[in-house]
């Protein structure tokens, strides 16, 4: 055969259901030329639970549960979501202290999910020490879940109107103790992983997201931040008592490479810990007395709609709910900031390498329970 | 050349640094615990198994219409006129108990610990207890009983004809 007769052909490859780098059961379907990825497809649907679907047909309260179930690494931001739409449906004010409390929690939830997408980026990267760490000290965040609500994962602490139950007398020490303990460990974190030169040599320069591709894909949250925007709904649309708190929004400053590479986006994450140890301390001193939960003779909105969003550690999480009067919603629809991260993973991975691939991935930081919902 | 012999002084640096942190942690107790033979000690709050003291019960079913997944599966009928009509303990109120109860039924493998049921609870006769370890080899041992005159654990008599509702069985 004539050299000039011999053609290329592009492979496709699955990478996925079951690949421990896709954080869940996600399969991309990279079309690759050599090592190069010339396209990087995403199937999702593996995980879809019909949450819409059964929400309504289930009343309001009775929809927490399945909240929790979506992003079952930040319950407690889900469950704030989703109560502050309904409670803006019913037009009720929360305690003030129900707020802090909130906030509290939702904070720490924020802590541990970044402690997992940082754990387990490092995990994908090659590097197995900061995963037990991070793990190690998200448990201790667990154990204070544990002790306000009784559960370690699926929370439903946070109910439509304020929390279930007060603080647990002893726990605003649990929690001010945990703060000192973990603010030494972030710098750990930071000699063992984020300044690591095999660590910067992977992440630097690879998946770079450009401001104008992460606008336009719609990116929220790290991944936005990642890219140099500051924008952050707890302080540009503050809602709950942010206004009352004090805090940096944290951004990505190419300091290693590209502004808006992988790794922008994890020192991002890692910068939003420590501010908000920042925010759990203020609120711990400024949480005042009162009732934990605004009475509620029952839940049922007058018919309309409502939409609200709030600041999750994976970026902006909405619910819209349109009402009909009766006992159960009539149709609610979650907006995923997953959902629109994964949807730009062929623009970011085009031209990439393989092994790139698994850093950009983690690098977004994708719940797959989220996206399918 | 020089980048090269520079980056592996750099690699080489990182290692160090990291080996001597996690030398350090050696030292530290021991973040895990040998789980079967040391259990951690679980808060109050813990939402494990569900308990229902029925003698406390007032069947006004709240609590199967605030489950989201509809695992409670309550019969009540209401007793006759000449029936004597007891009260609930003194902790949970004293409420008249208007209602035979032959069947209070949870089936856990629906159950998803939301503890929507327990707020509910007038009387709070229906609890969470601390038990999270009651995994068996047949799902049908996972519908408990807690029915007036019959023992709570397992449901024994399926379908009984008096149940108001079929449960799984198979
Ligand atoms: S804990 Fe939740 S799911 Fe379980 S029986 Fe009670 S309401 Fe239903
Ligand atoms: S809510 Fe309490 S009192 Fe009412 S039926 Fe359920 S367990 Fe019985």
């Amino acid at each position: 055969m004539e050299p000039s007769e011999l053609k290329t052909q592009e492979l496709h490859i699955n990478m996925g259901p079951q690949h421990p780098s896709t954080h869940g059961v996600l399969r991309v379907e990279l079309v690759t030329d050599g090592e190069i990825v010339k396209r990087a497809i995403p199937h999702i649907g593996y995980l879809h639970r019909c949450f819409e679907k059964h929400a309504e047909n289930i009343d309001y309260m009775g929809v927490m549960p399945f909240v929790d179930r979506m992003d079952y690494v930040a319950s407690m931001n889900n469950d704030q979501t989703y109560a502050i739409t309904v409670e803006k449906l019913l037009g009720i004010e929360v305690p003030k202290r129900a707020e802090y409390i909130r906030v509290i929690m939702a904070e720490l939830n924020r802590i541990s999910s970044h402690l997992l997408a940082v754990g387990t980026y490092g995990l994908d990267i090659g590097t197995f020490t900061p995963f037990f760490w991070c793990f190690r000290d998200r448990e201790l965040i667990l154990d204070i879940f544990e002790m306000a609500s009784g559960a370690r994962l699926l929370y439903n602490y946070l109910w439509i109107g304020g929390v279930w139950m007060d603080l647990t007398p002893g726990i605003e020490e649990k929690i001010s103790e945990f703060c000192t303990y973990f603010e030494p460990k972030i710098a750990e974190l930071d000699t063992l992983l984020s300044y690591n030169p095999i660590f910067i040599q992977r992440t630097a320069n690879v998946g770079v997201i450009p401001l104008e591709t992460a606008l336009s894909y719609g990116l929220t949250g790290p991944n936005l931040r990642g890219s140099g925007k500051k924008w952050d709904l707890r302080r540009d649309e503050p809602y709950s008592v942010y206004p009352e708190l004090d805090f940096d929004v944290q951004v990505g400053r190419g300091e290693q490479g590209t502004v808006g590479d992988c790794w922008d986006r994890y020192i991002v994450r890692v910068r939003e810990m420590r501010e908000s140890l920042k925010i759990v301390r203020q609120s711990l001193k400024q949480i005042p007395p009162g009732p934990h939960r605004a009475t509620l003779r029952r839940v049922q909105p007058r018919a309309g709609e409502a939409y609200a969003k709030t600041e999750n550690p994976r970026g902006e999480l909405g619910f819209y709910i349109v009402s009909d009067g009766s006992l159960t919603p009539y149709r609610i629809k979650g907006k995923s900031p997953c959902f629109t991260s994964i949807s730009a993973l062929d623009e970011i991975c085009r031209d990439a390498m393989i092994a790139d691939v698994v850093a950009i991935i983690g690098s977004l930081d994708i719940v797959l329970g989220e996206v399918d919902r | 050349m020089r980048t090269y012999f520079y980056e592996l002084y750099q690699s080489l640096d990182a290692i160090l640094k990291g080996m001597l942190l996690t030398a350090k942690v050696a030292f530290l107790k021991k973040a895990t615990i040998q789980y079967p033979f040391v259990k951690r000690a679980l808060p109050p709050r813990t939402r494990g198994q569900l308990f229902c003291n029925i003698n406390d019960c007032i069947g006004c079913k709240l609590c199967a219409i605030a489950c989201p997944v509809d695992c409670i599966y309550i019969t009540a009928n209401k007793k006759g006129p000449t029936e004597e009509v007891n009260f609930t303990s003194e902790t949970s109120g004293k409420k008249p108990r208007r209602f035979h109860l032959p069947q209070f039924d949870i089936d856990f493998t629906l159950c998803c610990w939301c503890g929507l049921c327990t707020d509910v609870c007038p009387t709070s006769c229906l609890y969470m207890t601390p038990n999270y370890e009651f995994s068996v080899q047949n799902r049908q041992a996972l519908i408990w009983q807690f029915g007036e005159s019959q023992k709570p654990g397992p449901k024994e008599d399926f379908n009984r004809p008096q149940d108001q509702l079929k449960l799984y069985v198979a």
